[in-house]
């Protein structure tokens, strides 16, 4: 029997989907285990649009269905969280199935806090995420940096510091570090992350840490709960699973990774905030001083959740009617999600006037958490 | 699309609004739309969008859509049968035609709607009728820019793409607010002065987009010609003029150089500093690679399209237009105003910009949509309010597709007068609008989000549109209630199952979009057209070697300064200009059913400068009365220093608004009516506060 703290390889003993899927399937054949045996009535997972750089999530209740989910899209950047809340309200009181990357479970522990979702009716699949990378800006990356046509892609992905592409006609790996440098590469929030293997999931999974005869064709899971647990022991019973400790030297692996991750971080960190800490003011006064008031940056906060009466009370600071924005509209936001800022920079990356709101909001918790304790309502992470 | 569970589907679409062709996901959840979530897949915006985008299916299920057809029978109106109204609307335009001829029709279509219906709706006035009186709202926004850039460049439409501004050195918005009217082309300068990229916004007012200026140059309202004139004189004068374009690429340089002479300073006409005249005019000229943005303070003037071509010959003087970051583009209002045009409704060509007066032409098209051969009228339809200036005396019957003429056009007093003289009208919209009233049909249609088709964005660029959900009630695509209308006059070549047949019969008799399939424009990206053959990859950048004119050549022409058909006097002593803001939509049908814009913006407004409301003794937010010669509007003051004393400036999105004091003085060369330009007084309301 599995209990929290285990770690183990996995992988399906569907050999349809093995070859559909990446790393063993264990994500996939979990997910369907879970709607097969009513663990969960529906699964929030991704699928591919248009093209591999098109996510778009899909709410499923067959696990036949399922298999169109596997594999990663390391060009989605959709957060999932506030998605159950908004367009599955007919799933409300039922359960859940979702797989989550960093920002998605963290997204779902503050809304959790909020009473608006309840956990005990999800249930969440972590997956290792080192960082994504905005579809467009990934396109013109491939084409500029790669010098590749970004439409004969047919495979990505982000693996030993790398952004590695297969197209048609040749494969081609250059180093994250580069890309970054030369201003490509993934999402400033997520430079900053160190919320790699997401630990307050049920269970973490991923590919790091998978070494030997299992490289490549198994998943690497940590089981972070009870409620893991007992999926997993389920899904081993079904025989839809196979598992097997993990190999000590691979766990070793894995923290190797996540702590040369969590270095990095630090060095965004260390760049970004240092940068703008002599000119912090002026700089959130002129970038937010373009606010077109599209309210993205509320819409897509899994921290902020509108009162159904805001038109209708009396207005104070901010005035109905103007752009650029009041300077109160941004700082009520910022004092707002100022503990709760998740840095999922789903804010920043929506804002049509290029204010760079997830940095904001991310260096003020930073800040805050470095100083202050306790607080209400402590998150079980920290970010 | 592979999300196939009924319960969360995301349909990937275009923007409804204005003319950037923003992608967006319609949420779909049992049927009903639910919201709206980034499309970042999307080139064009990347995900991100403006409030009107974030809104825009708000309006979708509203309880006051049209749901059935309805009939006006004694001075009321009551619901009908399809086959009811069909048949009427058959009837009547057949009786008219025969007994007053094809003039006495007039179809009208909006640019809000997809290509596909424009296109039907020109092919029924043409085909069914033998009628070139088929034109569309760009007449009141960017017809000056079809008319000026097509004889400067051989093509109305923009040269370069929206993005493409990240490519230039300077970047010249010049009437154009584009933060609030084209909020994702906002988007791409506000890039670009992230990058380092000079700006320059040439405007009478302070807008939204004068803040992000380097450089603001208030002139005065209207003075274009005169002010470009005077920056090509110095160019000239300078020795700045890139010689080498202009004698490999251009003709008329001679006749503008003379025009110009007389501009050295102007200052007394456009109100800019001569040094500032000078600074602006070399940093036009030296720039590496300079870009000029206009809009509709360009074109809603009697001199538009003189306006238009002034941008054109600043573009050509310095060598600006063919390469990547240069250009002069328009940014097109509507959500498919380029679109609208494209499809050929519009008075004096079909399809592409083909010329109605072109024999050729004319046998072509008949041939195409099997008619006798001859049928098709050569001369120049009439246009938008001249159709309606003209109702009642020639014009007898209009059809309305998607317009709100009592609110657009100008000078609404006057268009109510002049639709009640109709003998017969139809109107076919998604809301119950202000224009409905003088309807004898009453026509439900569907909106963007319950239709599949396409719009064409402002960089040429055609988008998809895709159908989400069913439209309400009994309300019937725009193009299928058209074929309605073909059948049962017993027309053939309408009998259309579905959006894409509409565009593969517009293609078959399109050569510059003949190669812009469905299949093409499923990845967002899509085709910006020309695109001749289905292997063309088509054409972001125009004129690329070589001008789309029949002899290649761009044409500077020399263009004197005219003062607006209505100026402030003793009576009248202050100027109005009017345009948008960012919150609302035309005329608000769709944006005022989203609760956020709803709130922004209830109520219309009128900005006044800081003097002269304290002169009339004017307090903010005062509900203050303005009138022109031609009918009155009460607006709340908004006092700053944004606008210039003794000028106003109030958007036109309200009923008894802005167009209650309008000018309907056109400009002679495309029809353009003079919206931005008119001559008012301004009052205190007693015991108001």
């Amino acid at each position: 029997m599995a209990k929290k703290g285990d770690m183990l390889y996995a992988w399906t003993n569907d050999a349809g989907l093995l070859k559909k899927a990446e790393c063993g399937g264990a994500v996939t054949e979990l997910l369907k285990y879970a709607l097969e045996s009513k663990t969960v009535d529906a699964v929030l997972a991704v699928t591919r649009g248009v093209d591999l750089y098109d996510a778009i999530p899909v709410l499923v209740t067959d696990s036949k269905e399922l298999d169109k989910c596997a594999g990663s899209l390391h060009c989605g950047t959709i957060l999932m969280s506030k998605l159950v809340m908004e367009y599955a309200p007919k799933m409300s009181g039922k359960k859940i199935g979702m797989v989550v990357k960093g920002c998605d479970m963290m997204g779902l522990l503050e809304m959790a806090k909020r009473n608006l979702v309840n956990l005990d009716n999800i249930v969440m699949i972590g997956v290792n995420c080192g960082g994504s990378v905005s579809p467009v800006a990934a396109r013109k990356m491939i084409k500029e940096k790669f010098g590749v046509d970004p439409n004969t892609v047919t495979k990505e992905e982000i693996d030993k510091g790398q952004f590695i592409i297969e197209y048609e006609g040749g494969h081609k790996g250059i180093s994250m570090d580069e890309l970054e440098e030369a201003g490509y590469g993934r999402r400033s929030n997520c430079r900053r992350c160190k919320v790699k293997v997401p630990r307050q999931a049920d269970l973490a999974c991923g590919n790091w840490g998978v070494i030997g005869p299992k490289a490549g064709n198994a998943t690497f899971v940590e089981v972070c709960s009870e409620k893991g647990a007992k999926l997993l022991d389920g899904a081993v019973k079904a025989k839809k699973l196979a598992t097997e400790p993990a190999n000590p030297k691979g766990i070793e692996v894995r923290g190797k990774v996540e702590s040369a991750m969590f270095k990095l971080g630090d060095k965004w960190r260390k760049h970004d905030f240092e940068a703008l800490a002599p000119v912090l003011w002026d700089t959130i006064a002129k970038e937010t001083g373009r606010c077109m008031k599209c309210l993205a940056c509320i819409e897509h906060c899994p921290v902020c959740v509108t009162r159904a009466d805001q038109y209708k009370q009396p207005e104070m600071m901010v005035r109905h009617g103007f752009i650029p924005a009041d300077p109160m509209f941004h700082l009520r936001r910022f004092a707002h999600i100022s503990d709760s800022c998740i840095n999922c920079g789903q804010c920043e990356e929506c804002c049509p006037c290029e204010i760079p709101l997830a940095l904001f909001s991310h260096a003020i918790r930073t800040e805050a958490d470095r100083v202050f304790e306790p607080k209400l309502g402590k998150s079980a992470y920290s970010n | 699309m592979a999300s196939s569970t009924s319960t969360l589907k995301y349909v990937p679409t275009t923007c409804p609004y204005c003319g950037v062709g923003c992608g967006l996901n319609l949420v779909v959840n049992d049927g009903k739309l639910v919201g709206v979530e980034p499309y970042k897949r999307s080139p064009i915006n990347e995900g991100k969008l403006c409030p009107k985008g974030m809104t825009c299916w708000e309006h979708v299920h509203s309880p006051d859509r049209l749901t059935r057809p309805k009939i006006k029978k004694n001075g009321k109106f009551v619901d009908a049968t399809w086959d009811e109204a069909i048949d009427l609307i058959a009837k009547k335009f057949s009786e008219i035609s025969k007994k007053n001829g094809p003039k006495a029709l007039g179809f009208q279509t909006s640019c809000r709607t997809v290509n596909e219906d424009c296109y039907a709706l020109q092919k029924l006035a043409r085909v069914g009728f033998q009628t070139n009186n088929v034109d569309n709202c760009a007449r009141i926004c960017h017809g000056p820019s079809v008319a000026g850039l097509s004889l400067s460049f051989g093509s109305g439409a923009a040269t370069n793409p929206f993005e493409d501004v990240l490519n230039s050195d300077l970047i010249v918005m010049w009437g154009s607010n584009a933060v609030e009217a084209h909020p994702l082309a906002g988007r791409r300068v506000m890039q670009a002065k992230k990058k380092g990229i000079p700006i320059v916004v040439v405007d009478p007012r302070y807008s939204t987009t004068a803040r992000l200026a380097d450089k603001w140059i208030r002139f005065n309202p209207s003075t274009h010609i005169a002010l470009a004139n005077s920056m090509m004189y110095w160019i000239i004068k300078e020795g700045l003029q890139n010689t080498a374009f202009i004698n490999e690429r251009t003709k008329g340089f001679d006749d503008l150089k003379k025009t110009v002479e007389k501009y050295a300073d102007c200052e007394e006409i456009h109100g800019v500093p001569l040094e500032t005249v000078k600074s602006f005019a070399r940093q036009y000229a030296r720039a590496k690679n300079a870009v000029i943005i206009y809009c509709l303070g360009i074109t809603e003037l009697t001199t538009g399209t003189d306006n238009v071509r002034s941008m054109g010959n600043l573009a050509l003087l310095t060598g600006n237009v063919g390469r990547p970051g240069v250009g002069v583009n328009p940014l097109r209002g509507q959500n498919n105003v380029q679109g609208a045009c494209d499809m050929g409704a519009y008075p004096n060509v079909y399809s592409g910009y083909q010329a109605c007066s072109v024999a050729d032409n004319r046998a072509k098209m008949e041939k195409a949509w099997g008619m006798k051969e001859g049928s098709l009228p050569d001369w120049y339809g009439s246009t938008l309010t001249e159709q309606v200036n003209d109702a009642g005396s020639v014009v007898k019957a209009m059809y309305f597709l998607g317009l709100n003429p009592v609110v657009s056009y100008p000078d609404s007093n006057h268009v109510k007068k002049q639709l009640e003289k109709l003998d017969f009208c139809v109107f076919q919209d998604i809301f119950w609008t202000e224009s409905c009233e003088y309807a004898d049909v009453v026509l439900p249609g569907t909106c963007f989000a319950e239709k599949d088709g396409t719009f064409t964005s402002g960089e040429r660029r055609v988008n998809r549109v895709r159908k989400a959900v069913d439209g309400p009630g009994e309300s019937k695509y725009d193009w299928e209630i058209i074929g309605m209308v073909a059948k049962k006059m017993g027309l053939k070549g309408f009998e259309w199952k579905t959006a894409k047949d509409v565009w593969d019969d517009m293609r078959a008799c399109t050569p510059n979009m003949f190669g812009v399939t469905y299949e093409k424009m499923e990845k967002p990206e899509s085709i910006h057209w020309p695109c001749p053959t289905v292997e063309h990859p088509g054409t972001p950048i125009l004129h690329i070697g070589k001008f789309s004119a029949a002899d290649g050549k761009g044409t500077m022409f020399g263009l004197e300064y005219r003062q607006p058909a209505e100026v402030a006097d003793a009576e009248y002593p202050y100027t109005l200009m009017t345009g948008r803001v960012i919150f609302h939509y035309h005329t608000r049908t769709q944006t005022d059913r989203a609760a956020q814009l709803h709130y922004e913006v209830p109520e219309n407004y009128v900005q006044i400068n800081t003097i002269d409301a304290k002169k009339l003794g004017i307090k903010e937010n005062e509900k203050i009365k303005v009138t022109s010669r031609r009918g009155e509007s009460l607006a709340l003051a908004r006092i700053s220093e944004d606008v210039a004393p003794k000028v106003l400036y109030m958007a036109m999105h309200f009923a008894g608004g802005a167009n209650n004091l309008t000018n309907t003085a056109l400009d002679p060369l495309s029809k353009m009516p003079e919206l931005k330009h008119c001559a008012v007084r301004v009052e205190k309301i007693a015991g108001a506060k």
